[in-house]
């Protein structure tokens, strides 16, 4: 596993996947919806498809000696290291938020979401779509992409926007909450996103594998 | 010594059927597959390397079905083709450290021989290689894993008439250390240079398995060469 892992990592994978980790540091901006920074991440990771495709990297993988199932993990792993990589940064720029800048004015002046608990686990959540939606769809060919893509652009920001306006809705403020306000509730949250990241990648590596032994490549 | 079988294969696309394809290839000798463009040999390789589905037949190596043993077999096999690279833009440095890693059997003194006998340098990217030295380079990585069995498709075309007759060359070194060499080819004077059996397909269909003596001697008329045999069967597939 950890071969086909570093075959990922060396030679499929494009170069934007790993700088568009960096735009995990959005959670930062205060007036902007910091959730995009998320869907970023996830277009860095689409750069490793399109690079993977360009270098007929599937056939290669199905050369090796290991079990087409594997070839899917390789790519199930890359995409979740790039995503946990860009999560755990999330994290730290949220935790300076809730903490050292809880109580910066540009951040409590904001009509957009507060980068806290829950924001993590929406992100998660994004990061789940995207790996049941474009992942899964991609292992239907192995060489189609845009229209999982496409999908998963319309279900992305149809998530981002709920999140971002969620706490304007009644009795909904508390998911918008600051510094350690809400913990409970807050930690709820972001279980429930956890939660939701890993049942789709689970599922969508299932249907992949299934997918996968049965296309001609 | 038989080292692949290959028993009732069908493959069915629309417009297309690879109909009940069989034959054996033995350890030690060069098979020369051979067909027009379309006849199915790419679509009967992708089948042994289990890169399509077949709607039917039996594919076995050293005496063990494919299915099941996909992972061994990969392992025991290599693969070459003269119209697709892999990762154009990496250096073959990069790749074959990738790639040696899921080779038990990678032998680096072994790749370093062949990198000095095919004359590549590691710091190439496939991008700046020949179509020839593209070949040579899927060739490195087979034999530097020690392959048994050498499937190639189509190596020779797209090369020069040089380069064609180096490779040819190097099928038939590689064939006297125990290699057994598969290439599908559809340039008849490939297969009258150095191949020991020929598997000639037509519309899907074996048409003839066997060593070319033997396929001279059936089926080419006095003072024909391979060539004109082949055309003459291949209009008679035309006309039937």
């Amino acid at each position: 596993m950890h071969n086909i892992f570093m075959k990922e990592l060396r030679l499929s994978a494009s170069i934007l996947s790993y700088l568009f980790i960096a735009f995990a540091i959005m959670f930062f901006l205060p007036g902007y919806p910091i959730l995009c920074g998320v869907f970023f991440v996830t277009l860095g990771i689409f750069q490793s498809f399109q690079n993977a495709r360009e270098a007929n990297d599937i056939v290669f993988s199905a050369l090796l000696p290991i079990a087409k199932r594997d070839v899917v993990k390789g790519k199930f792993l890359f995409v979740c290291f790039i995503e946990l990589c860009a999560f755990f940064l999330m994290a730290l720029v949220t935790v300076i938020r809730m903490t050292i800048m809880s109580g910066s004015e540009v951040y409590r002046h904001n009509a957009l979401m507060n980068a806290n608990l829950f924001a993590l686990g929406m992100a998660l959540l994004i990061f789940g779509l995207f790996n049941l939606i474009f992942v899964g769809g991609f292992f239907r060919t192995a060489h189609k992409f845009a229209k999982p893509f496409v999908t998963y652009i319309i279900a992305a920001f149809l998530a981002i926007g709920a999140g971002e306006a969620a706490h304007h809705f009644p009795g909904l403020a508390p998911v918008n909450a600051f510094g350690f306000e809400h913990l409970g509730l807050q930690f709820a949250l972001l279980a429930t996103g956890a939660a939701c990241y890993a049942m789709l990648t689970r599922i969508s590596f299932g249907n992949a594998c299934g997918n996968f032994e049965n296309i001609n490549l | 010594m038989r080292i692949v079988s290959v028993r009732n294969l069908i493959k069915e696309y629309p417009g297309f059927r690879l109909n009940e394809v069989s034959f054996d290839l033995e350890k030690g000798r060069i098979a020369g597959f051979i067909g027009r463009n379309g006849a199915g040999k790419t679509t009967t390789i992708k089948s042994m390397l289990n890169l399509i589905h077949p709607n039917g037949g039996e594919i076995s190596y050293f005496g063990k079905p494919l299915i099941g043993n996909e992972a061994e077999i990969k392992s025991r096999i290599g693969y070459s083709t003269g119209t697709v690279n892999w990762y154009p833009r990496k250096s073959i440095r990069e790749i074959a450290d990738v790639t040696k890693r899921f080779y038990d059997t990678w032998d680096d003194n072994a790749y370093r021989e062949y990198l000095q006998r095919f004359q590549l340098s590691e710091n190439k990217t496939p991008l700046e290689l020949s179509e020839g030295m593209k070949v040579k380079c899927n060739l490195l990585l087979a034999l530097s894993h020690k392959a048994e069995m050498l499937i190639l498709d189509e190596p020779t075309s797209g090369l020069d008439p040089f380069s064609r007759d180096e490779l040819l060359e190097l099928f038939t070194g590689l064939k006297q250390s125990g290699i057994a060499v598969f290439f599908s080819t559809h340039i008849i004077s490939d297969i009258e240079k150095c191949a020991d059996d020929i598997i000639y397909i037509s519309e899907g269909k074996i048409m003839a398995a066997m060593p070319k003596t033997e396929f001279m001697q059936r089926f080419s008329m006095e003072n024909e060469t391979l060539e004109q045999t082949f055309l003459r069967l291949e209009r008679g597939v035309e006309h039937a």
